[in-house]
């Protein structure tokens, strides 16, 4: 190849590469070092060390009028917009003064978070625990339970057991540490209306009395104290939104609620489809509405540290003919949570798989709910059934679970 | 548009500067796009001065033609091929990842797209000891699955440290964060990383990008279009000028009759170089999906491969597919 006599190509990146002849009359004194005769090499090694990418004006978070009036007044760069007062630029571009200080400062500022390493990441899973279901081989599968940080999805035909499972996970929080559990509180946001105080009561006994049989030291049995019914009771917000405005506004809300209560560890929000199944006159309103409701839920849960539990219904899908189950909601929602739980019938048995996970193999694992709530399947081959068993059945489960 | 600013040329003083704007000259394109004599009637200047100063202002900032050649050795020094560490998926990518373009994996919820980032992550922190920044705006991102990742892979846990400590992480979840990490790594963040330790940089996965992008565009609001392509445009950017690998992850929607299209429209179409389509495989076992080619400059589309998610967690020998895996735990229904 006969190229032009160049010195050596460094392996480095260029933004303009080099060219030898120049067919310029004479020019002025040198204007710029890189145009001068120090030749090409001097050029590269200037453009080297100036390699950075600069900001256009047009990718700043301000208002598209104040981006409009910036770029038509030659400030195409952030670096056009340096050394300069705010005064100059509103006269140069025709912003009012408080627009130009808005936008020197978005210039100025904004080069992003510090990146943090996998290694700092890991470290800081390790810190958290996961929330148990009371179901050992669910837990197993999931790795310890549903876990804090990331947005939980179940999904189930109705009358399956998801909000049991949302009362039972809204119980398991509460679990002090010294067992093992979070000690955290609950906010459970109701669009449906199958919260059941009941229902929960006779949870949170049974959880009571599977861990005062567990309290082996002194600090367990210290922490029994406060753990009671009453206490579990007090623990839980409830909110009832009865459409999907209010459900946003409920969201919208929320950080200055968590900012109250550092101990909320857990959201739950039965059910998320609900109200968003009677929108369908406009659906591409849906969809951003949905998009930007995922987006909310995954920046709480990994800004506040929550694990988040949504429950969605199961809709019918055409697929070659063919009628499947799928969970409703599309695929625009199906991005949103990491982790995706699907409850189901099979014959006689419950079974729970596991859709969607990002650190965990996709599994089968049986369960049944007895009057205590979710626990694992009995190992008999007894058809399981949502009556509530008899007295000596209720004390060999709970032997059984021993640990969590 | 370039402003006209003093000292941008010897000659050009804040003198001539008033008098330019007088007769509305601000830019570098308005004093070259006009008359000169007409001009240096105007402003009172002397023709040699303007003229000498339209020189340099053109010298300064006009784009400058490449020859062939030329633009052949760049590529043959500045260019690497990065290998994804699964042999299918290699098959797909011509050998790899190639720096300097964008590569676009879609799919639908729990098709894998994540674990494909993973596993590149873990390949390219490990066995080829670069450094990876990994955008996470979905909230999947699992050090722990990264680490049982490596657990196969290696069981020296300092090597396992140091390979984590190679990839950096980002987790953000509106599109103006994005913009600012990305200038951010772009203005001098990148030579900060590589500085820490552990190689340069050169793969930068976003996971996904059609999560902070998609609630933007339709409907009343106009900003949508401009912000997607201003993303598209900063990574364009970092691909070329830092010779980097850039990964994205794409969601689909369902065309009229069924199936399966990559999401963000056709405007996003023509920013990834490459555009690779999973699948879950129906009625197979639980680690395999299908990867389509669907864009390709380089070799034929719809080419299908059939891989196993299980690939990056197979113990070292090869045991990949069905049987044991050292990684992802599987639970059988029997489990007492």
């Amino acid at each position: 190849m006969n190229l032009p006599d160049q010195p050596a190509a460094d392996h480095v990146l260029i933004n303009k590469p080099m060219w030898t002849h120049m067919e310029l009359p004479s020019r002025p004194t040198d204007v710029t070092k890189a145009a001068t005769g120090s030749g090409s090499a001097g050029r590269k090694r200037a453009a080297v060390s100036a390699v950075r990418m600069r900001r256009p004006v047009s990718s700043l978070s301000l208002s598209s009028s104040v981006k409009g009036k910036l770029v038509r007044a030659g400030f195409q760069f952030t670096t056009d917009l340096q050394d300069l007062n705010p005064e100059h630029l509103s006269a140069e571009a025709g912003v009012s003064q408080q627009e130009a200080l808005e936008a020197l400062q978005a210039a100025s500022s904004g080069h992003g978070v510090a990146p943090v390493t996998a290694l700092e990441l890991l470290q800081k899973e390790e810190e958290f625990r996961s929330i148990v279901t009371f179901c050992s081989q669910l837990d197993e599968a999931l790795g310890g339970g549903v876990p804090v940080g990331k947005v939980t999805e179940i999904c189930g035909a109705p009358g399956v057991g998801k909000t049991q499972l949302c009362l039972q996970l809204a119980v398991d929080v509460q679990v002090p540490a010294v067992f093992g559990g979070l000690g955290g509180q609950v906010l459970f946001v109701d669009t449906e209306g199958g919260f059941q105080v009941q229902r929960l009561v006779d949870l949170a006994g049974a959880a009571v009395r599977h861990c005062s049989l567990l309290a082996e030291d002194e600090e367990q049995r210290v922490a029994m104290t406060t753990f009671t019914v009453e206490s579990i009771l007090s623990n839980i917000f409830l909110v009832r939104c009865r459409d999907y405005v209010e459900l946003l506004a409920e969201l919208h809300l929320l950080p200055g609620f968590l900012s109250d209560r550092p101990r909320l560890r857990l959201l739950v929000i039965d059910s998320v489809a609900f109200p968003f199944l009677r929108l369908h006159d406009d659906l591409s309103q849906r969809t951003r509405l949905l998009q930007s409701l995922g987006l909310r839920l995954i920046a709480v849960a990994t800004g506040h540290n929550i694990a988040v539990v949504t429950t969605n219904h199961m809709t019918t899908r055409l697929r070659g003919g063919q009628a499947q189950l799928a969970p409703a909601l599309g695929d625009v929602w199906g991005h949103a949570p990491s982790i995706r739980l699907l409850l189901r019938w099979e014959e006689s048995r419950r079974l729970a798989s596991i859709l969607k996970s990002p650190g965990h193999m996709d599994a089968s694992v049986q369960y049944q709910i007895t009057c205590q709530g979710f626990r694992d399947a009995d190992q008999s081959e007894r058809p399981q059934s949502k009556r509530p068993r008899t007295q000596t059945d209720q004390s060999a489960s709970s032997r059984k679970n021993t640990g969590m | 548009m370039v402003v006209l600013l003093a000292g941008m040329c010897p000659g050009l003083d804040e003198d001539l500067l008033r008098s330019l704007r007088a007769a509305d000259i601000r830019t570098v394109e308005d004093l070259v796009s006009s008359d000169i004599e007409d001009l240096a009637q105007k402003c009172s200047v002397s023709y040699k001065a303007l003229f000498a100063i339209r020189r340099v202002l053109l010298a300064q900032h006009t784009a400058f033609p490449v020859s062939g050649a030329d633009l052949y050795e760049e590529l043959l020094s500045s260019t690497a091929i990065l290998s994804t560490g699964n042999p299918s998926l290699d098959k797909l990518l011509d050998s790899g990842l190639y720096t300097g373009e964008i590569t676009e994996l879609t799919g639908g919820p729990g098709s894998g797209k994540s674990q494909v980032c993973f596993g590149v992550a873990v390949h390219i922190a490990y066995r080829l000891k670069q450094s990876v920044i990994y955008i996470d705006t979905t909230g999947g991102l699992t050090a722990s699955r990264l680490l049982q990742m490596l657990q196969t892979e290696t069981n020296n846990a300092d090597e396992q440290m140091e390979a984590l400590q190679r990839i950096h992480t980002f987790r953000l979840f509106d599109v103006c964060a994005l913009l600012d990490c990305l200038y951010g790594l772009g203005g001098g963040g990148l030579h900060k990383v590589c500085v820490g330790g552990g190689g340069s940089v050169k793969a930068l996965i976003v996971d996904s990008v059609s999560a902070v992008i998609a609630p933007l565009l339709g409907g009343k609001q106009n900003e949508g279009m401009s912000l997607m392509m201003e993303v598209a445009a900063a990574l364009k950017t970092m691909a070329k000028d830092f010779s980097v690998a850039v990964l994205v992850t794409n969601h689909v929607t369902r065309s009229g009759s069924g199936e399966a299209q990559p999401g963000l429209g056709v405007s996003w179409s023509h920013v990834p170089r490459t555009r690779i389509l999973l699948e879950r495989v129906e009625s197979a076992a639980s680690g395999r999906r299908s990867a389509t080619l669907i864009k390709s400059s380089r070799q034929a589309c719809l080419i299908k491969e059939d891989f196993d998610l299980q690939w990056w967690s197979r113990a070292e020998g090869g045991r990949g597919g069905g049987g044991e895996t050292s990684g992802k735990r599987k639970l059988d229904e029997t489990d007492p």
